[in-house]
């Protein structure tokens, strides 16, 4: 790492420059112009979330809050807990816990900094991680190894038995940095009874360590509230999958990143739910109208992201579909999966539903929940196995009237690149194109900008998508 | 009197010294044939022409490099780590942390006041952060090795390299080129891109100062400074002979130091 | 006498393999560790650890894998795509780790294009990352959806007597190689790295009840045996992923600069360690022993357990240095030498750590120059 990264604290660093973007479209539009010229790095990547007006500020200003609580949690007297983008953090802000969630911040990194996160990347290197761990962590992680973050009170993760290479992050941050651990271990199946009975066991034995870890009695209460408000939230995302249905979809190539982004952040807090509220509202109106999201105003293709999304370089990916008329149909991110969403024939084992009648209820339907957040609930067993990654794809694509697969993901994740080749070649059966990107989410050391661009144009051109 | 050699036959090139009392009689460094017996053979020559003396006169010799096993003349064999280490801490006393960067794999070795080996570790094996790499790319550009040291100073504005892959990184270089950016632009991103990747290795070792560097690549004056500032200390020019010669250096301090130790040929 | 343990460690159509599908018998080929042998043993089904040598090329490997994997289980279904595990009845595949557990798809997929290579019984064997009381209770309910498998499979009836008597079987075995390990930890060396992994190594293939004869024979043997005087040799641990070639161990001790007095491998003895309670229910009994001591690093937030039975294992046979490899893409075993080495450095420990490609020693000139360079600074 360099010496001067080391002057500057990660995560304020991250919370003034969140809490400054924030509150760079509250001024008048004139205003906010004549700032974009003293930003030329930040530019990039501000201006795509204010050119979508209230929606894409209020996304600005969750990530805002988000840092904020980090950066203060320890003053409010409440304890920081390391997690997974896939564990729902419900069950934290329930308990008093401010999630440092790595991945939501190494994305944070990628798509802000010129330099990406390379230093925090090579660091957690330096201190013993293999080069080969996922970038996902290791992007944020660095920071927290070399002391530049809030203090880590205790880890917490849910991907043994899903990814290999994050829970081995998360179990080496704990080890190296000596604080306590629970790993939440899904089986390779998903629904039947057994599985269930599992997810619950693991569940409520981790409730009982995040009591421990932070003197607290879980509140039921709050819970229940959190619960409820997930509710509204899942309806309301339900309501924008449907406009996403739409041909052409009125939803913007960003919004998919708000959706999941938001949830992982805040799922079941007020905030959340204003920002989908604001969103449903503006793609409602598009629609109405019949209007594409994309900036061009006219959609040629849509391509849907089999697993994540491609953040580094200023999301430039993102402007590279738009700028094609690429329509982004979403990703493993993006849905919620919960019971009644309009995608789920055939694949109702994989849904959730919120059931808060009792506490019994409350604690099983978390659980439930939570094993089917993304990743963990598809990429758990066998990619041709009911309810899993193919199946789950296949829905998807039909449900959304997708032209064209793209896988993109980082070198770090055994997990999909042990079976990504022979799923395509599935895909491809069924009459998908479906191209394997080969750069990396969020370091983009890995594959060039340029390649990656010459690639994608070959498959749309080769393929005579576009 | 002791005259003593080292012989240090690596992928790339071979390299001999000769010494005597402490002193680098003669020195040669010529390119690596296919056979590495060959090159040692015409290394030792080169650096015996040089010092004016035969190999008789030599009494004992160690021998290093990929190619260690195959040179008859000598009295035995030494892991370049070491020789590396002896033969930075001869050049540069003071040094502890030693960044070699030599054709085809790159060291940071940490040492003790004796220059005994306490900590290294190399690089994997591909070419990325290696001086082939620099070659790859400055024949790409169409320069020389020693115009491309010197592109880093030039700029103000280096580009950033995505990849240190060597196949993909050629592809970029050549977009480049076409998209119309400056030779020294390029090329001083390469020296940073390639510092960068050695920086990580220098670190896991845990850097102690003072610093120096060794092999090749040290007579890059971009990498060497962008290195600098990249793990934020002063890198110590080798000055007492060529960088590039502190493998076989070392072998010849060991032979020295057996025949002091009453070892003889 | 060691002849038959190398014949069986150093190929894949090995002696007690052919001549047990001579007799007619059944193999069952497994990937890791974390399947209890005893149940086979029990079915009088002869249990096979898969393994990687002799792998030439990789390219049906390089069609279903990609390119970010370890090379272990590419090269096992390279072999198995050439037809040279047609000798197996059934396999089962577990999550030992991500890149082990896709050979499940890419071993059935590669199927549709090279016919004949997946058996019959191809079953996935869903082994739990933590030892608390349902994830103990989920692996008894594994083992027993397995037993019923083979049951059906296999024409067989797999008793609770049976495996109790198994069990007894291969704790003879396991207290012998109790003996051989009791033995390396002195400072009289009787036996070599090479020799003793050779040992451990035919144990993944051979019939248990041959296998403990041979190595009855050898124990004794052994405690005859003179140790040489004064033995100047570094005393080396080698540690870390998987390792089913044993011209690793040869390589570091290579010129007899060293020898290996103990090694925690993945194929190695580590899994042989405790006996296995004899009296108790016999599911539970292997459930407790297979997982419950948490020795692979899949075993997430153990690291304090396996540092301290490391330094255990240190202390009693008086290591000099330790050689911490990983396989490239083990990001498990590649993270914890990371820790191992800031620890073990820490207490004074000299150890070396490496990353190389698995295969029959692709890399062995990288490989020599780095050990070579740590014996010059374990010598100094």
């Amino acid at each position: 790492m360099r010496p001067e990264i080391k002057e500057y604290n990660f995560d304020w660093m991250m919370c003034s420059i969140m809490m400054a973007a924030s509150k760079t479209a509250d001024g008048s539009l004139k205003e906010y112009q004549r700032l974009c010229e003293y930003i030329p790095y930040f530019r990039g990547i501000l201006d795509p979330f204010v050119q979508e007006g209230k929606p894409g500020i209020s996304f600005l200003k969750l990530f805002s809050d988000y840092m904020n609580n980090i950066v203060t949690a320890h003053d409010q007297g409440k304890k920081v807990g390391m997690t997974t983008f896939c564990f729902s953090p419900a069950i934290l802000y329930s308990i008093g816990v401010v999630p440092v969630t790595l991945e939501i911040l190494s994305t944070l990194g990628a798509l802000m900094w010129k330099r990406g996160t390379a230093d925090y990347l090579d660091y957690c290197v330096e201190q013993g991680l293999t080069e080969t761990a996922c970038s996902a962590q290791r992007g944020a992680m660095g920071a927290y190894l070399a002391g530049l973050g809030s203090e880590i009170d205790f880890v917490v993760c849910d991907t043994p038995g899903v990814c290999d290479t994050n829970a081995n992050s998360f179990a080496f941050a704990a080890s190296y940095l000596d604080k306590p651990f629970y790993q939440l271990n899904y089986p390779q199946t998903l629904s039947d009874d057994r599985t269930e009975k599992y997810h619950i066991a693991d569940y409520r034995a981790m409730i009982e360590f995040l009591e421990q870890q932070t003197g607290r009695k879980l509140d039921m209460d709050q819970l229940k509230e959190i619960l409820e408000e997930i509710k509204i939230q899942d309806q309301l995302v339900a309501d924008l999958e449907e406009l996403h249905r739409l041909v052409p979809t009125p939803l913007p190539v960003i919004y998919n990143l708000m959706i999941y982004g938001g949830r992982f952040m805040f799922a079941g807090d007020h905030k959340y739910t204003r920002l989908l509220t604001e969103m449903l509202q503006a793609a409602g109106e598009k629609a109405k109208k019949g209007l594409s999201g994309l900036r061009s105003g006219k959609e040629k293709i849509r391509a849907f992201l089999c697993y994540i999304d491609h953040y580094s370089m200023n999301l430039k990916f993102y402007d590279w579909l738009d700028d094609h008329g690429i329509a982004h149909m979403g990703g493993i991110l993006s849905r919620t999966f919960t019971a009644g969403s309009c995608y789920l024939d055939g694949l109702e084992g994989s849904a959730y539903a919120i059931d808060t009648s009792s506490m019994e209820a409350i604690l099983n339907s978390i659980a439930q929940m939570n094993a089917r957040m993304p990743m963990v609930r598809s990429i758990r067993g066998q990619y041709d196995k009911p309810g899993m990654w193919l199946d789950e794809t296949l829905s998807l694509v039909k449900m959304f009237k997708v032209d064209c697969v793209i896988y993109n993901g980082t070198p770090g994740c055994r997990n999909t690149w042990g079976m990504v080749k022979p799923y395509a070649m599935d895909l491809e059966k069924h009459g998908y194109p479906t191209h394997i990107m080969n750069s990396d989410a969020f370091d983009d050391r890995v594959e060039s900008w340029e390649a990656t661009v010459e690639r994608l144009d070959e498959f749309f051109n080769v393929r005579g998508l576009l | 009197m002791s005259r003593v050699a080292g012989c240090d036959v690596g992928s790339l090139t071979s390299k001999a010294v000769i010494m005597e009392n402490n002193k680098i009689l003669g020195w040669s460094i010529i390119k690596s044939k296919s056979d590495p017996e060959e090159s040692a053979n015409s290394a030792m020559q080169t650096a015996l022409e040089k010092a004016g003396c035969t190999l008789d006169s030599i009494q004992y010799c160690v021998g290093t490099g990929y190619g260690r096993d195959r040179i008859s003349f000598i009295n035995e064999t030494k892991s370049e780590i070491a020789c590396h280490g002896m033969g930075a801490k001869w050049l540069v006393p003071s040094a502890r942390t030693i960044i070699d960067i030599g054709g085809q794999d790159c060291k940071a070795i940490r040492i003790d006041k004796d220059g005994v080996v306490e900590k290294f570790i190399t690089n994997d094996k591909c070419a990325s952060g290696t001086g082939r790499f620099l070659e790859v790319m400055a024949k790409v550009l169409d320069i020389g090795l020693d115009e491309l040291g010197d592109m880093t100073e030039k700029t103000e504005t280096p580009i950033t390299f995505a990849s240190m892959c060597t196949v993909w990184a050629q592809a970029d270089i050549i977009k480049y080129i076409n998209s119309g950016y400056s030779v020294e632009d390029i090329g001083a991103g390469i020296n940073a891109a390639m510092a960068k990747r050695v920086a990580m290795l220098a670190n896991t070792v845990k850097i102690e100062n003072d610093v120096c560097m060794t092999g090749g690549v040290a007579k890059n004056k971009g990498v060497v400074s962008t290195l600098e500032k990249v793990l934020g200390v002063r890198i110590r020019r080798v000055r007492k002979a060529d960088p590039q010669i502190a493998g076989a250096l070392g072998a010849a301090l060991i032979s020295q130091s057996k025949i002091n130790n009453g070892g003889s040929k | 006498m060691m002849d038959a343990f190398y014949e069986a460690a150093s190929k894949i159509d090995s002696q007690p393999i052919r001549s047990w599908k001579e007799r007619g018998g059944k193999i069952v080929g497994y990937t890791c560790s974390y399947v209890p042998s005893e149940i086979f043993h029990a079915a009088d089904i002869l249990p096979v650890r898969l393994r990687g040598i002799e792998t030439e090329s990789m390219e049906i490997a390089d069609a279903y894998f990609g390119p970010y994997i370890c090379t272990f289980p590419k090269c096992i279904l390279q072999l198995a795509g050439k037809g040279k595990y047609t000798f197996m009845d059934g396999v089962i595949i577990t999550p030992g780790c991500d890149s082990m557990r896709r050979l499940d798809e890419c071993w059935r997929k590669a199927g549709d294009t090279h016919p004949g290579i997946v058996p019959d019984f191809f079953y996935y064997f869903d082994v739990p990352h933590k030892t608390t009381e349902h994830g103990i209770q989920w692996f008894m309910e594994e083992i027993n959806h397995m037993i019923s498998a083979l049951e059906n499979q296999f024409n067989v009836s797999i008793t609770p007597e049976k495996l109790q008597s198994s069990i007894r079987e291969f704790n003879r075995g396991r207290k012998l190689l109790q003996e051989l390990e009791d033995m390396r930890a002195k400072t009289d060396i009787v036996i070599s790295g090479t020799d003793a992994y050779a040992v451990t190594m035919a144990g993944t293939v051979m019939h248990r009840n041959e296998f403990t004869v041979l190595l009855e024979n050898l124990v004794k043997e052994l405690k005859q045996k003179k140790a040489a005087k004064n033995d100047k040799r570094k005393r080396i641990m080698v540690i870390g992923s998987i390792s089913d070639d044993i011209s690793l161990i040869q390589l570091v001790e290579k010129e007899n600069e060293a020898v290996v007095v103990a090694e925690n491998l993945c194929f190695g003895v580590r899994y042989e360690g405790a006996e296995i309670s004899e009296n108790d229910d016999a599911v539970s009994a292997l459930a407790h022993a297979y997982l419950g001591e948490s020795k692979c690093p899949r075993m997430y937030g153990k690291y304090k357990e396996r540092l301290a039975s490391l330094k255990q294992i240190i202390d009693r046979t008086h290591i000099d240095g330790v050689i911490m490899q990983n396989v490239r893409f083990c990001d498990l075993h590649g993270s914890e030498n990371g820790l191992f080495e800031r620890d073990l450095e820490k207490e004074g420990i000299p150890c070396l750590r490496i990353e190389r490609e698995y295969g029959p020693l692709v890399e062995t000139g990288r490989l020599k120059m780095r050990i070579d360079a740590f014996f010059e600074r374990l010598y100094k």
